[in-house]
């Protein structure tokens, strides 16, 4: 070979590494590349929780612009008017998304979600007004399946192709030729990865529907995280508060890798029937099931998460409370409730109450198992986390109270509207009643519960009598008088 | 092979190359012209403020307008679907406003802009088509138009059923339409050059198909909105962000449907702003960036297509544009207005403000409160314009120019996404700047005047005919009692229809229980504003 051969080679082979560089910073810059939330997400704790990035939009995350023209495309298969809102997802007014999804820049931006899609909530003292959003509570609004469908349904449609989604996406912005290429490519993917998310659900129509509030959190876990055999079991569980949750954590009770199970019977455990031992337990395995992943920036955010959610309060009542009535009812907490519910106390709360002794719809215990806690266990730990186990156990936790008024309706299942009905033997407590309506029941505390619809907005009539909705049980403080119910109704407004 | 035939050959090849080489040269330079034919964007601009108001681009003429030649030819192919069924006046039939000395055939009304885009000069609406009005003295007299008044005569609900007839009709194909051009095209009153080869080619095989597509995709998404119930002056405000956002209007409450509301006017907006006062009727904004935005999408600006210059060179005119006064067309009895302007100070001003801007002190005082929204239930007017505009829409507007912020790489201050949208239980108290010109009155327009705005709910008309420009300065209103009128037939407007209530507002505290003396001072003092 001479030496202008050599030299045309070499020229040659520069120039096509510099393309390969090109290339490949092209498409590490707008696909791969990761840029952080913007500061007013990041540097407010509260607003981080609603918005913030939990990790898992690089898998789990839909391009935004095709977020944002679904509800736009495919308003058929939702309730009603108002987009994402109209599943009753927690909004706040000015916000471009509703609280619970996350935006966030990988090569392009996605739209994942977060903790507070079921986690915050909204309320409001009467009909004319503007829903508050509070982050950390239980979103009782919030019809999760009805999301989920929502995004499967759209997937198959015919009309979910990238000609059809770009014309939708050219009333809102000016793609660039890049990114209406990685759109293009996009779209298919995307399309399959909500039919799979929608086939990964399948086993969620045989079954009662969760309605506003719910979802079927160990059924999730066995069927979708672990892949377990569909069993038939019903879990349908109302979305916890998960504020302030030091109160959940006293020292010699609390498990930890060095102390596990330290005093069985009397151990605060999460979840509510204590299958998991933990809050940094709970929080991971509930952040994989968003998509997250072992990452640098999940070892970041899981102990920033645990800090802010340890210490946050929930806000106080918001309408007049009868101070007199309050301070009766205190006293009747003391004897009737606080041996279970009082916080910051050597007492049951947080502890797991036998099923015999509570007695209430035991289809959410039994949909757990020990071989399904195993199962957990093994596949956290073959991601390389670790975290204290989950287990099995017999009962029911005794939850804090603290902003009880925002949670509602009552019992594990949500099958007690309101707490002067959870106050009522369960016979005389509704066997159907409409969950949805974010107006504060202050009569009876809880939400308003007995409306079908207003103002359009239809709401979730939740029937007692199906598998997992039984509302009997939990007879503590059935047999007070009617003066002492009102008093205890008046104080627990306060906690 | 001979020798003699080699230089003939050669010259054939020489002859080749030439025509080659020029045929690719031909092709180039027709490839350049029709790149530039068909890729220029160019709206037509005015020196005057004024003039730009009336007929600048807000952008929407880039992606919705109508192409020149279509809109004038469709008035004379399809003449039944004009209110008045006559051919020859362009518009003027939906009470489009021509200035004087226009030809309506060819010339465009107030309220058009105009723009040579993808190959044609096309024609979309801009702000001034529902804010600007004429006022007449007397039927026959010239119309005085109004820059910045609601658009008391122009029924854009028919004007918008028209468009969908017009493209639903089998007669609205290429041929039919391109007949109708070549009558017209020779006109001297034409806006536009003729049509080339070039232009029919694109009405032929593009820009028939391509508006009967666009007009046609529509009336599905806008299938809730009661045009016909509009009349002149009135549009329902938030239902075509609605359709834009193609809310699930089948499970609606029926309620949201009927909130007719007047155009407002719009000028002196500057001291709006500089207040923060509530701006619509609910007073569901204040921010005027925002707001104006917002309409402009009624104009078909959106995102992707708004002249953000343009738009923003008018919403600086707005700033300080003023109301022609009262005086400029009829006389005031000044010793009278004067002895009402303590009455309204009294009555009014608290809410209303002071009469010239800006309106408010700069520190608010103890009972200023214009620019605050009023709860329902102290004003007592008909709540269905506050109804239609639902928490649900509130929260939805925060996505419109999404993607315009700083945090996503976008460097410039204008637009911005939306962040001031909220869900109010009332309606804003407004300055009254110019108020002789916003008649019909309340937020529905159906109080025809001042005078009976002064009267309790049970005395004013219950039937009020809308879109006549007379005006009536003795009780400061439009002529309201007139079904008819050269050739026009008005809107009736129906008080017990839905969204028409013309209760509250009413009351002591409204000054419906004045003495009549005292009503006739005020009524002369406000036309002062």
């Amino acid at each position: 070979m001479d030496a202008r051969k050599k030299r045309k080679i070499l020229i040659a082979v520069a120039v096509l590494a510099v393309l390969g560089v090109i290339v490949g910073i092209t498409v590490w810059y707008k696909i791969f590349r990761d840029v952080p939330q913007p500061e007013w997400i990041t540097k407010n704790q509260s607003d981080n929780f609603l918005y913030g990035s939990i990790g898992g939009e690089a898998d789990a995350g839909i391009p935004y612009w095709i977020w944002l023209v679904l509800p736009r495309m495919f308003p058929e298969y939702l309730p009603g008017p108002g987009g994402y809102a109209s599943l009753g997802i927690s909004w706040e007014q000015g916000r471009e998304m509703p609280a619970g999804f996350s935006k966030k820049t990988i090569g392009f931006v996605r739209v994942g979600e977060n903790c507070a899609i079921c986690h915050s909530t909204s309320y409001r003292t009467k009909e004319d007004e503007v829903p508050k959003v509070v982050a950390a509570g239980p979103g009782h609004t919030a019809d999760i399946q009805g999301l989920i469908l929502f995004f499967t349904r759209c997937a198959g449609d015919p009309r979910f192709t990238a000609d059809d989604l770009l014309a939708q996406i050219d009333l809102v912005t000016k793609l660039s030729f890049v990114d209406r290429l990685i759109y293009r490519f996009a779209v298919p993917q995307v399309k399959k990865a909500l039919l799979d998310q929608g086939k990964g659900f399948a086993w969620t129509a045989r079954l009662p529907q969760w309605g506003p509030g719910r979802d079927a959190p160990m059924n999730l876990t066995k069927f979708n995280l672990l892949q377990m055999p569909a069993d038939d079991t019903v879990d349908n569980t109302d979305f916890p508060a998960i504020w302030h949750l030091a109160a959940r954590e006293q020292a010699g009770r609390t498990w930890s890798d060095k102390t596990p199970n330290p005093i069985p019977a009397h151990t605060m455990l999460m979840n509510l029937d204590g299958a998991t031992t933990s809050f940094r337990s709970v929080l991971i395995d509930s952040a994989l099931g968003l998509g997250a992943k072992n990452t640098p920036f999940f070892n970041r955010r899981i102990p920033q998460l645990l800090d802010w959610l340890r210490e946050f309060r929930p806000p106080a009542y918001p309408l007049p409370v009868d101070a007199q009535k309050a301070a009766r009812g205190k006293a009747v907490f003391e004897t009737e409730c606080a041996a279970c519910h009082a916080s910051q106390r050597d007492n049951r709360m947080g502890t797991v109450i036998p099923i015999a002794e509570v007695d209430t719809d035991r289809a959410r215990l039994d949909a757990w198992t020990k071989a399904a806690a195993d199962g957990a266990n093994a596949k956290v730990a073959s991601l390389g986390i670790t975290r204290t186990p989950m287990v099995k156990t017999e009962g029911y936790i005794a939850v804090q109270l603290d902003g009880t008024w925002l949670r509602g309706p009552y019992l594990h299942n949500g099958s007690v509207p309101t707490v002067r009905d959870l106050l009522e033997p369960p016979a005389r407590r509704p066997q159907t009643f409409y969950r949805g309506y974010d107006v504060i029941d202050a009569q009876n505390l809880g939400f308003i519960s007995n409306l079908a619809q207003v103002k359009g907005r239809k709401f979730f009539l939740y029937d007692t009598r199906q598998r997992g909705n039984g509302n009997g049980g939990h007879l503590f403080g059935t047999q007070l008088a009617a003066p002492a119910k009102d008093d205890l109704i008046e104080y627990l407004k306060t906690l | 092979m001979n020798a003699a035939a080699r230089p003939s050959r050669r010259k054939w090849a020489r002859a080749l190359r030439i025509a080659l080489v020029a045929c690719v040269a031909l092709l180039v330079v027709a490839g350049l012209y029709l790149a530039w034919r068909l890729t220029r964007d160019e709206p037509v601009d005015y020196a005057d403020d004024a003039a730009h108001f009336k007929y600048g681009s807000t952008g929407g003429d880039r992606l919705t307008g109508i192409p020149y030649w279509l809109w004038v030819a469709l008035p004379e192919v399809f003449p039944e679907y004009l209110p008045d069924k006559r051919p020859g006046h362009g518009y003027a039939s939906f009470g489009m406003v021509y200035e004087a000395g226009k030809d309506p055939r060819y010339d465009l009304p107030a309220g058009m802009s105009r723009r040579n885009v993808r190959g044609i000069d096309s024609v979309y609406l801009n702000c001034a088509v529902c804010h600007t009005g004429t006022v007449r003295t007397a039927p026959g007299a010239p119309a005085r138009v109004v820059l910045g008044m609601p658009a008391n005569t122009f029924d854009i609900g028919a004007w918008g059923q028209f468009l969908t007839n017009v493209a639903r009709d089998t007669k609205f194909t290429p041929q039919r339409l391109l007949d109708q051009i070549r009558v017209m095209e020779n006109d001297s009153h034409r806006l536009v050059d003729k049509p080339d080869l070039i232009n029919r080619l694109i009405f032929r095989y593009i820009a028939v198909y391509r508006m009967r597509e666009q007009t046609l995709s529509l009336p599905q998404r806008l299938s809730f909105i009661e045009f016909a119930k509009w009349g002149p002056g009135r549009d329902d405000t938030f239902g075509p962000n609605k359709a834009f956002f193609n809310f699930n209007m089948t499970h609606a409450d029926p309620e949201e449907l009927t909130g007719f509301a007047d155009f407002p006017s719009i000028w002196n907006q500057g001291p709006r702003q500089d207040a923060h006062m509530a701006l619509h009727w609910d007073g569901n904004n204040d921010h005027v960036t925002e707001r104006n935005l917002n309409a402009a999408f009624g104009t078909g600006a959106y995102p992707p297509s708004i002249d953000a210059d343009s738009l923003q060179r008018t919403a600086r005119w707005l700033e300080t544009a003023r109301p022609v006064p009262f005086s400029d067309l009829f006389p005031v009895d000044a010793a009278l207005a004067s002895r009402g302007a303590p009455i309204y100070q009294h009555y009014c001003a608290g809410c209303h403000g002071t009469k010239a801007p800006p309106f408010v002190h700069q520190q608010r005082q103890p009972g200023e409160h214009v620019g605050e929204v009023v709860p329902i239930a102290a004003i007592g007017t008909d709540r269905r314009r506050l109804d239609s505009f639902t928490w649900e829409l509130a929260v939805n507007l925060g996505t419109n120019y999404a993607g315009f912020e700083p945090d996503w790489g976008f460097d410039k201050p204008y637009p911005r996404r939306f962040t001031r949208y909220h869900k109010t239980y009332g309606y804003a108290n407004t300055p009254l700047d110019g108020l002789w010109l916003r008649a019909p009155y309340l937020h529905n327009g159906s109080v025809p005047n001042l005078r009976e705005l002064l009267e309790p709910a049970a005395a004013r008309t219950k039937i009020v005919y809308r879109g006549n420009d007379v005006y009536d300065p003795q009780n400061v209103g439009f002529v309201f009692n007139v079904p008819e009128q050269g050739g026009r037939r008005f809107f009736k407007l129906d008080t017990g229809q839905p969204g028409n209530g013309n209760w509250g507002h009413e009351g002591e505290a409204f000054g419906t229980y004045l003495p009549a003396e005292q009503k006739q001072a005020l009524l002369e003092y406000l036309k002062t504003f």
